[in-house]
């Protein structure tokens, strides 16, 4: 569906994305994972038409380049973070994209309730949560039901809760059959929706893997915060260290770095030492 | 007229043999009733005969020479269509030519003719009451429209005048110009040595120039009005060397150059005086040569003359009297005020624009009129004085209110309904571009058609 | 080209517009002006028994040519420059849109939020100057409101042509704000010290000035006014005698090469980026 081929894009010396060949199959699910300043966010722009850029780039086998237009037809689009028309109100600004879209009115009302929108038609944008903006860019992207969505970074700016009422939205896009495109830094995104990883690292392409064993591959860690009894501090610190995990003391908690998919275990290694926990969070 | 006269009635009025010969029959001093037809011109009148047409009889020309000839004294021709003179300027071919003492013309329409009427050597005539077309000629080659040469004490009162060349009176003092109309020609009139006219309540419209006095003195202009005289040297009136000179109630209106002065009065002890005009809508209100003395204004008004009043190649027109007995004139672009009340303004009035002094010795820069930087130049001239000229001229007394003027002929109403019709259309249409746009992108349907599809599913 | 597409954005730029401050700041300032202008006038055709379109026209050139580059410079150059830096350009491209289509439907949006500015400048000046009699002829005052808003699509089209070559809203306005202290300032006393020091002949100093869209419109109003251009002196003389009445032409076609030219810059410019 999708097909990068020896994608490349430079800004004078620095180049961006180096030789990037990636394909995607229909109804597929591809994360581009990496640090910022990896090239993810310039893939899409490339994608999308925005950026000029060496090499290649087909959506449904029609030429970015040579058919923009075609190709962001069948493209839904989810900016990092939707640049509204702040006077505009939501039911407007999909009016607006609607007709740009050419995509029937009749549409507009049931897409914002699928996103949970529809009591909030006639507030200006500017006056919307940033879930609420987040949604309504999915929303926006969804009004022509375009096969293919791609989204940079969705859930970035987000708060938890936020973010995973959007996942669920977009759990729900996928089981529809689209085919989605979107660059991530979460590991809780990658594994909810992507089947497939591609890892970049400064503009390249590292590797592929399977979206489960993500987090194995790069050695991802993870930081859980452990609340105990403010005199079980230093025994808590200790039994961990003993148990060979990082931990450091952080105010009234304790912090412990563990790798991904292993978040478990100081929580056995606490109770084994019958220390009281009252309260944990992973960062 | 001679009380012998006896009164002829043509009775075949056709052919050239016919008026010529209805002329050459009648006794000296008789009047001859033309009927209506169409006589072959050209007509000879040698013998003083009144020749009276009735319902405008034609004498048509056949395209060389003059058409109706008066070599007699005490010759009148009324009411007759003169037509088809010859087109030679050197021969001067005229439709009515006249060269003898008292002659009256008086009623006749004058088509198709180089000179319309010529009048030489015809002392104490009258011409009035003519209507005069002259021929559909480029300007270089057309003729004078009338010619009074040589005539002194002719009256040409209540004539009308258009695509001519000129109105000439040379050589012919004594000769008062009133209430005519003389519009789409060179020069509306244009006095040569010629003293002491009276020049009244004319319309002068739409020539290259209005009135041209030059050489002569005596000269009194009243309540004209001068309208729309362009052209590239184009002025409402213009003065050379012209001594005691009287222009009042006049309105100049809307000419090039309002009036032009250059070397009056040339005589010493006479002077030129200026009361009571309206200088209004012109590009330069007054233009005058440098050192020009003994011009006396007072009581004019000069409103917004893209220019009021500038000096041709610099310097200034100090040496002139701006004021009467304690009035001087009112001033469109005074910025004075007039603390004591006595409706006179309490600081002089002082032509002194860089811009304007500038075009005085640089009248190409009059490219730049109306542009924004002109306004910028004369404002920083006033901020800096080290770059403010020497002011050009100095009322002592400008009027805080604009005097009231005498009423002259000839202004036509503008055309209001229209106008306001125009007017109208284009606030409506604005707004309308207004109402499209607050409509928005998607419009107002699918708003409406989202809230209440809102309000009844929940209901 | 969808027509959909470029009508539905300009009406967006249109909103957009009627809710610029700016542009109602100098849309304000325009029919208040003009307002002021006509009553001037009438006091002064109150004196003269006389309708002086004449000078209300003079008044209205200098009026417009003041302002009007202003605005027209101000929402050109705001036009995508602005909107890049909000970043909802690039959102806008990422549409099923063509940039020729975003490019033809913003410039749309903006002439005609301008006819809508010029239109109701000149058309509440003229319900007073009709009521008065103080107009000229319709055809005089149409011509001229005709004439001021091709000058407004010309400075809008140096205003696009600005913002294209922008990335950031406050430098394009910068710019703007230049080229209009040049087109109404600079130009004209540089070229009025040019003159002077180097003794130009009038044919120079002429096509020189006409070089300024400013000055092409003040001499195609002055002559659809005047019938001439005397009075711009030996300069308009002269191209009375040497071009009479093919300077209509030559106007029209400056005017058009001022509005077209530009914009064609600034459309390849847009069409060439890829910096979004």
């Amino acid at each position: 569906m999708i097909e990068c081929i020896d994608l490349t894009k430079r800004y004078g010396k620095f180049i961006a994305v180096d030789h990037l060949t990636l394909q995607m199959a229909e109804r597929s699910a591809l994360a581009l994972w990496g640090a910022n300043g990896a090239g993810k966010t310039t893939v899409i722009k490339c994608l999308l038409g925005l950026l000029r850029f060496e090499g290649a780039i087909r959506v449904d086998g029609l030429d970015v380049r040579r058919q923009g237009r075609a190709v962001r037809q069948r493209i839904g689009y989810v900016p990092q973070e939707l640049a509204f028309y702040k006077e505009m109100t939501a039911f407007e600004m999909a009016a607006f994209y609607a007709r740009l879209k050419g995509a029937p009115a009749e549409r507009i009302d049931p897409v914002l309730e699928q996103v949970g929108l529809s009591e909030h038609l006639a507030k200006p944008v500017g006056a919307l949560s940033g879930g609420m903006k987040q949604r309504l860019a999915l929303g926006l992207a969804l009004l022509s039901d375009p096969p293919v969505l791609v989204m940079d970074e969705p859930t970035a700016n987000l708060d938890a809760a936020a973010r995973s009422q959007l996942l669920q939205l977009l759990a729900q896009v996928k089981a529809a059959g689209k085919t989605i495109l979107f660059t991530s830094h979460r590991i809780e995104e990658v594994e909810t929706l992507a089947d497939e990883v591609a890892v970049m690292e400064r503009g390249r392409l590292q590797f592929t893997c399977d979206s489960t064993s993500l987090a194995q591959r790069i050695g991802l860690r993870t930081q859980v915060k452990f609340i105990v009894p403010g005199h079980e501090v230093e025994r808590a610190l200790e039994v961990l260290r003993d148990g060979g995990l990082a931990a450091r003391r952080n105010g009234v908690g304790v912090i412990v770095d563990v790798s991904h998919g292993e978040k478990a275990r100081p929580i056995h290694t606490l109770s084994r030492a019958r220390i009281e926990v009252i309260d944990f969070e992973v960062e | 007229m001679q009380g012998i006269a006896q009164t002829t009635q043509a009775s075949t009025p056709y052919g050239h043999a016919t008026l010529q010969a209805l002329i050459d029959a009648a006794k000296p001093g008789d009047t001859v009733l033309v009927p209506a037809g169409v006589y072959v011109g050209p007509i000879q009148i040698d013998k003083p005969l009144t020749l009276e047409g009735r319902l405008w009889p034609v004498i048509q020309g056949d395209g060389q020479g003059n058409v109706v000839a008066i070599t007699a004294p005490n010759v009148t021709l009324r009411g007759f269509v003169v037509r088809g003179s010859g087109t030679s300027l050197d021969r001067e071919d005229s439709a009515i030519r006249a060269s003898a003492p008292n002659s009256v013309l008086e009623n006749n329409r004058i088509e198709d003719a180089l000179f319309g009427i010529y009048l030489e050597r015809a002392a104490d005539s009258i011409v009035r009451g003519n209507t005069i077309y002259g021929m559909e000629l480029p300007l270089s080659r057309r003729g004078d429209g009338l010619k009074i040469f040589y005539s002194p004490r002719t009256l040409v009162e209540g004539n009308v005048m258009r695509n001519t060349r000129d109105a000439i009176l040379w050589y012919s003092p004594d000769s008062p110009v009133r209430g005519n109309d003389f519009a789409d020609g060179r020069y509306g009139l244009h006095l040569m040595q010629s003293d002491r006219h009276v020049i009244e309540e004319n319309i002068l419209r739409n020539n290259s120039v209005g009135v041209y006095v030059m050489y002569g003195s005596g000269f009194e202009l009243r309540r004209n009005l001068i309208i729309n005289n362009r052209g590239p040297s184009g002025y409402g009136v213009g003065l050379k060397e012209a001594n005691d000179v009287l222009l009042e109630g006049n309105r100049i209106l809307s000419n090039r150059v309002g009036v032009y002065s250059d070397g009056s009065p040339l005589r010493p002890g006479s002077t030129v005086t200026y009361r009571n005009n309206l200088f209004a809508y012109n590009e330069i209100g007054l233009e005058m040569l440098p050192n020009t003395e003994r011009n006396r204004f007072h009581d004019n008004i000069f409103l917004d003359n893209g220019q009021q009043v500038t000096v041709a190649g610099g310097g200034d027109l100090l040496r002139n009297e701006w004021a009467m007995d304690g009035r001087g004139n009112y001033w469109s672009d005074y910025a004075g005020f007039d603390a004591d009340g006595d409706a006179i303004g309490d600081l002089p009035y002082a032509a002194k624009s860089l811009y304007d002094t500038l075009t005085g010795v640089y009248p190409e820069l009059r490219l730049f009129q109306l542009s924004p930087a002109v306004d910028a130049l004369d404002l920083a001239a006033k901020a800096f004085p080290l770059f403010a000229p020497q002011p050009r001229l100095s009322d002592p007394a400008p009027l805080m209110q604009p005097p009231a003027l005498p009423p002259t002929p000839g202004l036509e109403p503008a055309p209001t309904t229209a106008n306001l019709i125009v007017a109208l259309v284009m606030v409506a249409a604005a707004l309308f571009i207004v109402w499209a746009g607050r409509r928005g992108p998607g419009g107002r349907r699918y708003v409406n058609v989202g809230k209440t599809h809102r309000a009844t599913a929940r209901s | 080209m969808n027509i959909t597409v470029i009508w539905t954005l300009a009406q967006k730029e249109l909103r957009d517009a009627l809710r610029n401050r700016w542009f109602l700041l100098y849309t304000a300032a325009f029919v208040g002006l003009s307002l002021a202008l006509s009553y001037m006038s009438l006091a002064g055709a109150g004196i003269a028994g006389f309708a002086g379109f004449g000078r209300t026209a003079a008044g209205l050139i200098n009026l417009v040519l003041l302002i009007i580059p202003l605005m027209a410079l101000t929402v050109g150059a705001q036009s995508l420059a602005h909107e890049q830096e909000q970043g909802t350009l690039a959102y806008l491209l990422a549409q099923p849109v063509t940039r020729a289509e975003v490019f033809a439907g913003k410039y749309l949006g903006l002439a005609m939020s301008l006819l809508a500015s010029v239109g109701l400048g000149f058309g509440i000046a003229g319900v007073v100057l009709a009521i008065s009699d103080g107009a000229g002829s319709p055809a005089a005052y149409v011509g001229l409101m005709g004439r001021t808003y091709l000058l407004s699509l010309a400075m809008l089209s140096v205003g696009v042509l600005v913002s294209a070559m922008s990335k950031r809203g406050g430098v394009a306005i910068g710019g703007g704000l230049f080229l209009w202290l040049t087109f109404v300032f600079l130009g004209d006393l540089g070229l009025m010290g040019t003159a002077l020091t180097m003794r130009l002949s009038v044919g120079q100093l002429l096509w020189l000035s006409l070089l300024n869209p400013l000055q092409v419109f003040k001499m195609a109003a002055i002559l659809d006014i005047n019938a001439t251009l005397d009075l711009l002196g030996p300069a308009g003389i002269y191209a009375m005698q040497e071009y009479g009445q093919r300077l209509r032409i030559i106007f029209l076609a400056l005017m058009a090469a001022w509005i077209v030219l530009p914009a064609l810059a600034a459309y390849a410019r847009f069409q060439m980026r890829g910096d979004f």
